[in-house]
């Protein structure tokens, strides 16, 4: 009997999960390894600021329980790191040292928190947000009441930034470039968001760039943060929302076009034919625009890990590239997105 | 068990040569000094040497735990070949540790990672990375992963700093040292993680059962022996029993007793029973193969009526059967083994501390009823690792011996027929009190002779019914509920630790349920069987041998039908096993009539 498909993909975000249910359900008997470098079975990122409402317990927060993967015959490789693909033997190598060969090739590796230049010096004093362990050490290193003091405050940032308000927290705003990322805003756009969330008691900072951060070790607040203008600011906690830098450095031998992520074209395949991108890493072709666009947030991730699956089993179904791309303060005060859904 | 407080079990796999047991012995020191109960089993390579897969398994509880758990909480792959067919025991959202920095490629599914399942809580880290950095090689990983696990735990690195120091106190200082070096790099890296697992270790109970003591059945028994004043050993080498030989090898000389290694088993069992013959309190220990030799000579005991000890710990069988595996498949041949009709004591101890306390009884028993005593163990009891606590005094020093008295004229009677069947024993050198010992049937004076052969019988079987009670001695105990009861389950030997935990299972699901142990097969404690049988609606006998070898012992002295469960598996009987069984007896009496009988 010949070998079942192997089908590998790497992440287990909402376009790697969603790919991998829609494969078992396309193709009962083929192979499914889905490799993710986080502990745990995926969950839904933009549940991580529930950890302030007392959701600590991460099983609380898993899009399936973990008997899912093996009742759909997913092997879940977790804290495994890919290093390396390569685009002509068809090989994923992981950081472990493990070789593992592959029919089709989904990468679905997201990205992490882009630090702006000046600020990666301090990295090690920011705190993320880009996973359940990231987001428990802000709860854990945050006094009840405590201040955070939030630099750029992306779509991702502004979802912890409400949440922080509404469970008794304070918080400055830096305001950046990548403030409301990934919608572009001109600065007229962006004026009534910020009164949106002045309104909401936000202490919002404008005209002035975070230079510099520093450790006030043994005391209280924990970081005094410098700005440009000469100000400091203190917070219990310093964290920065700037948008995402995607994860493509293993994929360099993959034999694909990489840009800032993975060019892909309308139907999610790269220029390997046997590798498919989907999610925030990939770059989807716009005929219209003669561009290659990010579409983030999960609901377009999802779309894309379950198209990307279905076209990896044979469909042609191309991605909608012209979905809205739109923020607004509505009636009730509150910030809508069309990227970004509040609830699943 | 241990409904609330600790009760986690840590596993570590490797191959021989990687320190795998080495590291399990000082985590189970280390959680003993804490003050936790720990039950701890090795398993070995299959061959008796060589380079094949070690697993050293530990219970650490705050409350007294009866059998190893079938899923452990925590589990460290030193080896990931030997560890990928055990990493499903970790239960789920329990820990496994590994090396994420091989040292050569692998193909698919030859990390251990590609094994662990959704649940269970996968935690990396270079291990022999950091053992070659904090010693300069790599031989430390084993001390690194349980600097890890107790960064992991937050258990008191303290207590494993002591225990290793004493572990290697007769090496050069520098080899201390770096082992605690590589303990520290390991607690470093472990207490830096951040935790999915929900493996819980409580503080420990406070001390209130004095001072514990890390014992293995084996060492226990070398206890007992020491404090029951042995004085005489001889012994010929066999696995499982050899550790009792290498302890006393080098105690009893140190206690003023005689140490011999035989030529072969026979030869051990005929100086024990000389030295038996001579006032001395004598033992030798062996397995299987070993008591099969054996039996002649204990023939020989039992007609001559000279105590002797004699350890028997059990191993797969027959004939060389699984050197290295446990089973329960000795009975027959303990209780029965031999020509004729040969009564003598079987005495089964259940756990550590009944090795403990058997063995300190055992001469005094031998030498009360002139016969010997065979302790009944097997591989799994006299490898594992107990906390005891032993009392401060030695409750087992021998008591003076009486020499009997003869009516000035009258000839003593070394078999003299009594009412309870025990005649007054002289020893050789006793003034005016020789006589005829021998293999031969006898009268009175032991001189040969067939007229008494009823009698003398009678006299053999009869001198031992009262054993059953022997005082201090624990010969079967009742656990669980009283009065009647659903399902009854009876076990004897290293099984009744599962069985034990079965029961506490069983009763937390609601199931009306009582155990029994046995710990004297022979002569059996008939009353207390017949009460226990009264009481149970089924009983159950769950056993690791084929025949069923207990149950046909009991349930032919007491006429009373009995369930089997018989496993011959190589490994103790699982806990989910026997409860499954008591899960379908506990359902089959409560159905209504009509139902058996197949109405509607
Ligand atoms: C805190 C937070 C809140 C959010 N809130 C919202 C919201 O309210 N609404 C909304 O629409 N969107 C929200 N988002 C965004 C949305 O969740 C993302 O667009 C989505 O998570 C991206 O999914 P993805 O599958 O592409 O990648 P990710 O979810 O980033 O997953 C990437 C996966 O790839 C793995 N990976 C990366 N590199 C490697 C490698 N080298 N080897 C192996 N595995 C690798 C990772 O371990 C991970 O499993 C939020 C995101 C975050 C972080």
């Amino acid at each position: 009997m010949a070998e079942p498909h192997h089908h590998v993909i790497i992440g287990s975000g909402s376009a790697g999960f969603g790919a991998a249910k829609t494969l078992r359900e396309g193709d009962p008997d083929c192979r499914i390894t889905m490799f993710t470098m986080d502990a745990i079975p995926f969950y839904h990122r933009y549940r991580l600021p529930e950890v302030f409402r007392g959701r600590t317990d991460w099983r609380d927060l898993l899009a399936k329980p973990p008997s899912f993967y093996e009742e759909n015959g997913i092997t879940l490789r977790r804290r495994c790191r890919v290093v390396d693909v390569d685009g002509s033997a068809h090989v994923v190598s992981l950081a472990h040292q493990e070789t593992v060969p592959f029919d089709s090739l989904l990468v679905a590796a997201g990205g992490r928190a882009y630090l702006p230049e000046n600020l990666s010096g301090h990295a090690h004093l920011i705190h993320g947000f880009g996973s359940f362990e990231a987001a428990m050490r802000v709860y854990n290193d945050l006094p009840r009441g405590g201040r955070v003091v939030m630099i750029g405050g992306d779509m991702i940032g502004l979802d912890l930034l409400l949440t922080l308000l509404d469970t008794g927290y304070r918080v400055t705003l830096i305001v950046n470039a990548q403030t409301f990322w990934p919608h572009e805003l001109t600065a007229e756009q962006r004026a009534p968001l910020l009164e949106a969330l002045r309104g909401k008691g936000v202490d919002v900072i404008e005209n002035a760039r975070a230079v510099g951060i520093s450790p006030q070790n043994g005391g209280a607040p924990a970081r005094r943060v410098a700005l440009d203008d000469g100000r400091e600011i203190e917070g219990d906690v310093v964290m920065a929302f700037c948008g995402l830098a995607t994860s493509v450095e293993f994929m360099l031998r993959a034999e694909v076009d990489i840009e800032r992520g993975l060019l892909v074209s309308p139907e999610l395949q790269t220029t390997n034919d046997a590798i498919w991108a989907a999610g925030d890493i990939c770059q989807i072709w716009h005929d219209g625009e003669k561009a290659y666009k990010f579409y983030h947030g999960w609901k377009n991730v999802r779309v894309m890990g379950q198209l990307a699956a279905r076209n990896i089993l044979g469909a042609h179904e191309p991605f909608d590239v012209d979905v809205e791309d739109r923020i607004w303060v509505d009636e009730d005060g509150e910030i809508q997105s069309t990227f970004w859904t509040r609830k699943p | 068990m241990n409904k609330s407080g600790t009760d986690i079990q840590f596993a570590i796999c490797g191959s021989a040569g990687d320190g795998t047991i080495a590291s399990g012995d000082i985590m189970k020191r280390a959680a003993a000094a804490m003050g936790f109960h720990v039950i701890a089993f090795d398993v070995y390579p299959p061959e008796i040497r060589g380079f094949g897969k070690c697993i050293s398994r530990i219970r650490i509880s705050s409350e007294q735990a009866y059998s190893l758990k079938e899923q452990s909480d925590v589990f460290v792959s030193l080896n990931d070949g030997h560890a990928i067919p055990h990493v499903g025991e970790v239960r789920d959202y329990g820990a496994v540790i590994y090396d994420d920095h091989l040292i050569a490629p692998v193909a698919e599914g030859g990390h251990i990672s590609a094994h662990i399942r959704p649940a269970q809580i996968p935690y990396g880290l270079p291990i022999r990375q950091i053992s070659e950095q904090a010693t300069n090689a790599a031989r430390s990983r084993n001390i690194v992963v349980l600097g890890y696990v107790a960064g992991l735990l937050d258990l008191p690195a303290e207590a494993f700093r002591k225990v290793i120091a004493q572990k290697f106190a007769s090496k050069p200082a520098v080899v201390t040292e770096s082992n605690i070096r590589a303990f520290d790099a390991g607690l470093e890296a472990g207490r830096g993680v951040f935790r999915y697992d929900d493996v819980a270790v409580g503080a420990a109970p406070t001390a209130a059962d004095g001072e514990a003591v890390m014992m293995t059945g084996n060492g226990a028994i070398v206890r007992g022996f020491l404090e029951g004043g042995i004085q005489s050993y001889f012994g010929y080498p066999i696995t499982p029993a050899t550790s009792i030989m290498e302890r006393l090898a080098v105690e009893l000389p140190k206690a003023g007793g005689r140490f011999l290694q035989t030529e072969d088993e026979i030869a051990a069992i005929s100086a024990t029973i000389g030295a038996g013959f001579a006032g001395s309190r004598a033992a030798t220990a062996t397995s299987g193969p070993g008591l099969a030799l054996m039996t002649e000579m204990m023939g020989l005991g039992v007609m001559a009526e000279v105590p002797a000890v004699v350890v028997c710990s059990q191993r797969g069988g027959p004939s060389t059967g699984l050197p290295t595996k446990t089973e329960q498949s000795d009975l027959n041949l303990a209780v029965h083994g031999g020509s004729g009709d040969a009564p003598r004591i079987v005495i089964a101890p259940t756990n550590v501390e009944g090795c403990y306390r058997c063995a300190g009884m055992a001469f005094e028993i031998a030498e009360k009823y002139q016969v010997p005593v065979v302790l009944l163990i097997d591989l799994y009891l006299s490898n594992r690792y107990e906390t005891v606590f032993p009392s401060d005094k030695n409750v087992f020093a021998p008591k003076p011996r009486e020499v009997p008295k003869v009516k000035e004229g009258e000839d003593y009677k070394r078999f003299v027929l009594t009412e309870d069947g025990i005649s007054p024993r002289a020893l050789p050198g006793d003034a005016g009190m020789m006589y005829t010992a021998t293999g031969l049937e006898h009268n009175e004076l032991g001189k040969p002779s067939d007229v008494l052969h009823m009698e003398m019988n009678a006299k053999r079987h009869h001198k031992l019914k009262s054993a059953v009670n022997y005082p201090g001695l624990t010969t079967s105990k009742r656990f669980g509920d009283m009065g009647k009861v659903d399902v009854g389950i009876l076990g004897w030997g290293s099984t009744f630790g599962e069985i034990l935990e079965t029961m506490f299972e069983a009763q937390a699901e609601g199931i009306s349920c009582s155990a029994m142990k046995v710990v004297m097969l022979s002569p059996l404690p008939e009353g207390e069987l017949r009460a226990f049988f009264d009481d149970c609606k089924v009983v159950l006998v769950p056993e690791l041998n084929y025949q069923g070898q207990f149950a046909n012992l009991v349930s032919g002295a007491i006429g009373r039908p009995v369930v089997r469960l018989n496993r011959t598996i190589a490994t103790p009987m699982p806990v989910a096993e026997i409860l499954s069984e008591v899960r379908r007896l506990a359902a089959e009496v409560n159905e209504p009539v009509a139902a058996a009988a197949g109405g509607v």
